[in-house]
């Protein structure tokens, strides 16, 4: 791996989705399945299959219960899906700043 | 999933920018169901003068009964919304104050004398370290050093 900081970024977690689902669920304790698909603005299906990839990554981990009477999906972040996130953050931060001191160097 | 085309939040400005708006909505939902807490808040500081005239019994039931509903309806509503509230942290800060004000009070059972200053001072520290905490948000730093090359996320 050289030292760009563009390598050290992981496709499961730079997709704008996923970078989205564990923002979201950084910020709580759990965050409901419904409450990603409004604010992420996806169909079920699509943040079903987005939450699968998280999972499998062991970024997340998904509950299913009941809340009452209603069937509820609840989504929470891992240890590892913590580090990942301030990794991507982290190189995130880097990408820009390169970017920024190559548009300010003189041609 | 992992074929789809690039999005243009792929730019890793975006992509921040983005996550920021997300982190800050989440805040904006944890915030709706706080009145109940403020409700608490007001009852706590309504019972102080009849924890101190009133009598022990008295005051305790004030604190403690509405207290813990309070906080209960909190944690509730907030799961209602959607996202379940960390309360880890304001549990672990109410175990620090706890065993702060105990010591506290422990201390001036043998120093009746610096009651006055010191207990204020001690209590005026105590509220300025747990806003501090509290009120100091922890993210990953969401906001990038150059404001002017922020762009948000195209709304729907």
């Amino acid at each position: 791996m050289t030292g760009h900081p563009a390598n050290g970024l992981d496709d499961t977690v730079h997709q704008r989705v996923r970078l989205g689902i564990l923002t979201i669920a950084h910020e709580a304790q759990r965050v409901e399945f419904s409450f990603l698909r409004d604010n992420l603005e996806l169909t079920a299906g699509n943040l079903s299959q987005h939450l699968g990839v998280l999972e499998n990554a062991g970024l997340i981990t998904v509950e299913k219960g009941y809340a009452g009477k209603r069937a509820r999906t609840w989504v929470s972040l891992t240890k590892a899906g913590q580090t990942a996130l301030a990794d991507e953050i982290t190189q995130l931060k880097l990408l820009i700043s390169r970017i920024e001191r190559a548009g300010s160097a003189p041609e | 999933v992992t074929t789809e085309p690039v999005l243009p939040g792929d730019d890793p400005r975006r992509l921040l920018s983005g996550a920021r708006e997300l982190a800050q909505r989440v805040r904006r939902a944890q915030r709706a169901p706080w009145f109940p807490l403020l409700v608490f808040a007001a009852v706590a500081f309504a019972s102080i003068p009849v924890y101190r005239y009133g009598g022990l019994h008295l005051g305790r039931c004030v604190v403690t009964g509405p207290g813990l509903r309070a906080c209960t309806a909190y944690i509730r509503r907030s799961g209602a919304h959607g996202i379940e509230t960390r309360v880890r942290p304001y549990a672990v800060a109410g175990i620090i104050i706890a065993a702060a004000l105990t010591g506290a009070a422990v201390w001036l059972l043998h120093h009746p004398s610096a009651s006055g200053p010191v207990g204020l001072g001690a209590l005026l520290l105590l509220t300025l370290g747990y806003l501090a905490v509290v009120l100091v948000p922890v993210s990953f730093g969401w906001v990038t050093s150059t404001p002017q090359h922020q762009s948000r996320l195209p709304d729907a």
